[in-house]
């Protein structure tokens, strides 16, 4: 987790160039002030959640649940946790007991807030603010064509929506507090959030210069410091769920972006020896029954799980975090509360 | 294990089968699944995969799966079966190649920037190619079936509406806008508005950099000559997805999520008019109650265990069912099979046959033969 911390070990020799001439280039002067804003910020404990944390993974890994459970983990200690439905499936919502999830800040309860975003209103008013001109804004919007463009056109929503997002996490002048200690947000599909996390850059090729690059330029920063934005990878003992995670992990790693542990989700305890297992072979070798049945599915499951904790390991170089399956208990509070004491343990936690 | 022979039967005699569901619900097995059901039926069949993992690959004996379709060893007595993956970024050239007036246009097009960044990631466009690959092989008619497995696209209506939403895109305004930005405020014609607005947009252009502007302009005008090609198209695929030839098949598991999902893809089908053949729940737990006596050669700590574990799937099973009951009673949707719940995804051609057997009738010879339900 501390590659990041070897380019940090000459500060002295880095805040020497603060006072550097002036007509540096462009991208220099880019370099330099992510470099200062990193240095500015504490490297954090190894424990601490990061301020802005994405939980993403495949389709149906359980990442609302993650989410949830992790809020409500650090709310009950004390921090003030925003919980952030991007999906717009309601998943996250229905854990919380809600239909769905206002647009602005709601409690859900102490300390816990809960939001959801809506892309398409966000862009508007993000444009509204820009244009000035209410008659613009609206004739702009009315004719449809807007939305689609900007639907299509590559980073501006996740632009929007990323600086929709860092207004919670934001630090207020003189030191004055963000609005939250920590805003998790739930459900970006791992392509999608790849894309959220990518914008700033993206976009900022594109865009050389003027007040939209140097929006650009704060928000870039802001997901590079490893002390400010984190991304927890979730994954469950299948094929495509963990390739998933791995090709993330690559492009996220390029693009200096904090992973924590990866979560490997809905793993079946195990529950036979070894010695369990060679005799339930010899006895289905015999004769099949479904008692037989049921612990081989069982074994298998298990022999799966450990199949892909090994990919993750080997990839991550570094154990992940196995998760247990709760389908067998239901997802009750209290099996919610559990996984937010184990969850604990991806960023190297109190729970470890 | 419910099974309609019937309605499974007559789905492979079908031109076109779309798979949807969920995603993580085994989709794309059970498309392979079903086209090796074809294929021992006589039918040439071509199965779509769009994210094929390594071990589908490998059950289907391929090395790799590509844009091109590739044969899979059936043996003796069955029709052709090629399978093939969608390539969204490569399909997207292709179209873009085979619509464009000239291939100075084409050209053009592939050469700018913003169609580089943005032509696997364009809204909609994975939907959009998995119908336009659908497309060209129906066209095609080397194949009495195609079966198409979809993106795990959360709203089945960005799926079918993608080649029309596509085709909105690029007829819209937004190309004038983009050309004109003036153009897009009509109506008014005063020489004040005119002239607020032309700062206004010099400001916008000013925020968003004047080279982002051009180049989306350049890029979007490009697609113009393509709007006529890309329109019908899409109504070409309209129309393949509502014939009486084409079927859909909603795949699920028993899980709530899905069965959630399940409900609003039967919902939204229905809504648009698209022909449902059935659901296929996959992974199903089928464990019914045990005697007593059961396990009674097995020694006692073990035997404990044993059903200890037994215990466990007993409930999954009896929650499954209930899921499925309540999904058969919310949908007039037929359950035109469930699969059992395996050790492991299947690994060689002959696990996906015992899958396609379960699901074309013939019974598998497999000891581990379902029981239980119905």
């Amino acid at each position: 987790m501390n590659d990041r911390g070897s380019r940090l070990q000459t500060p002295n020799a880095e805040r020497a160039g603060e006072a550097g001439p002036r007509d540096v280039s462009a991208a220099e002067a880019n370099a330099r002030r992510r470099l200062n804003a990193r240095l500015r910020q504490p490297y954090p404990a190894a424990m601490a959640v990061p301020p802005l944390l994405f939980v993403t993974g495949k389709g149906g890994v359980g990442k609302s649940t993650l989410t949830a459970a992790l809020a409500q983990r650090l709310a009950r200690q004390g921090r003030r946790v925003l919980a952030v439905e991007m999906a717009g499936d309601g998943s996250l919502a229905a854990l919380f007991g809600q239909g769905a999830l206002p647009t602005e800040p709601a409690s859900l309860s102490t300390r816990l807030d809960g939001v959801r975003i809506e892309t398409r209103a966000l862009v508007e008013s993000y444009f509204r603010r820009l244009l000035r001109l209410p008659f613009l804004s609206r004739r702009l919007f009315a004719s449809g064509t807007f939305h689609a463009v900007t639907a299509a056109a590559p980073g501006v929503t996740e632009f929007v929506v990323l600086d929709h997002l860092a207004q919670w996490t934001a630090t207020g002048w003189l030191g004055r507090r963000a609005a939250y200690d920590n805003v998790i947000v739930d459900g970006p599909a791992s392509g999608h959030a790849l894309r959220l996390l990518r914008a700033p850059r993206q976009l900022g090729a594109l865009v050389p210069r003027g007040p939209l690059a140097s929006t650009m330029n704060r928000l870039a920063t802001l997901l590079d410091n490893h002390a400010h934005t984190g991304v927890l990878l979730v994954a469950i003992p299948e094929d495509l769920a963990v390739s998933e995670t791995l090709e993330t992990r690559a492009a996220l790693d390029q693009l200096g972006v904090r992973l924590t542990r990866p979560v490997l989700n809905r793993v079946w305890p195990r529950r036979f020896s070894v010695a369990d297992i060679e005799a339930v072979s010899a006895l289905r070798a015999r004769r099949d029954e479904p008692l037989l049945a049921a612990a081989a599915l069982e074994i298998g499951a298990r022999r799966e799980a450990e199949r892909h904790l090994g990919r993750l390991r080997r990839a991550f170089g570094s154990p992940p975090l196995p998760l247990p399956e709760l389908c067998r208990g239901g997802v009750d509070a209290a099996a919610v509360a559990a996984m937010g004491r184990s969850l604990e343990r991806a960023f190297g936690g109190h729970g470890a | 294990m419910a099974r309609d022979p019937a309605a499974l039967a007559a789905l492979l005699q079908q031109r076109l089968v779309v798979c949807v569901g969920a995603g993580g619900v085994g989709k794309t097995t059970s498309a392979a699944a079903l086209g090796v059901a074809a294929a021992l039926v006589g039918r040439s069949t071509a199965v779509v995969t769009v994210d094929p993992s390594r071990r589908l690959k490998d059950a289907l004996g391929l090395e790799d799966l590509s844009t091109t379709p590739r044969t899979v060893a059936l043996g003796n007595g069955a029709a052709r079966l090629d399978a093939l993956a969608l390539d969204t970024k490569r399909t997207f050239d292709r179209l873009i190649t085979r619509m464009a007036p000239s291939s100075a246009v084409a050209q053009r097009i592939l050469a700018n920037r913003l169609y580089q960044e943005v032509s696997s990631e364009l809204g909609g466009s994975t939907e959009y190619m998995a119908m336009e690959t659908l497309h060209e092989l129906l066209h095609e008619g080397r194949y009495e079936l195609v079966i198409v497995d979809t993106p795990p696209s959360a709203d089945v209506r960005d799926l079918l509406s993608a080649p029309l939403r596509m085709t909105e895109l690029l007829a819209s305004q937004a190309i004038d806008f983009l050309k004109a930005p003036a153009s897009i405020i009509t109506g008014s014609e005063s020489r004040l508005m005119r002239m607020t607005l032309g700062t206004v947009l010099k400001a916008l252009e000013r925020w968003t950099g004047l080279t982002l502007l051009r180049e989306l302009a350049d890029f979007v005008a490009g697609f113009e000559h393509l709007v006529d090609g890309f329109r019908s198209r899409a109504r070409d695929i309209e129309q393949a997805l509502h014939a009486a030839d084409a079927s859909f098949v909603i795949v699920t598991t028993a899980e709530p999520r899905t069965i959630e999902a399940t409900r609003t893809f039967d919902r939204e089908l229905r809504a648009g008019g698209f022909p449902i053949a059935g659901i296929i729940a996959n992974r199903v737990y089928e464990f019914p109650p045990l005697a007593a006596t059961a396990g009674r050669q097995v020694p006692p700590r073990l035997r404990e265990k044993l059903l200890a574990n037994y215990a466990d799937f007993a409930a999954l099973s009896a929650r499954d069912r209930a899921a499925l009951a309540a999904l058969q009673r919310d949908t007039s949707s037929a359950l035109l099979a469930t699969l059992p719940a395996l050790e492991e995804p299947p690994t060689s051609i002959a696990g996906l046959r015992a899958i396609a057997a379960q699901l074309a009738g013939a019974e598998p010879e497999s000891r581990s033969r379902p029981r239980g339900a119905q």
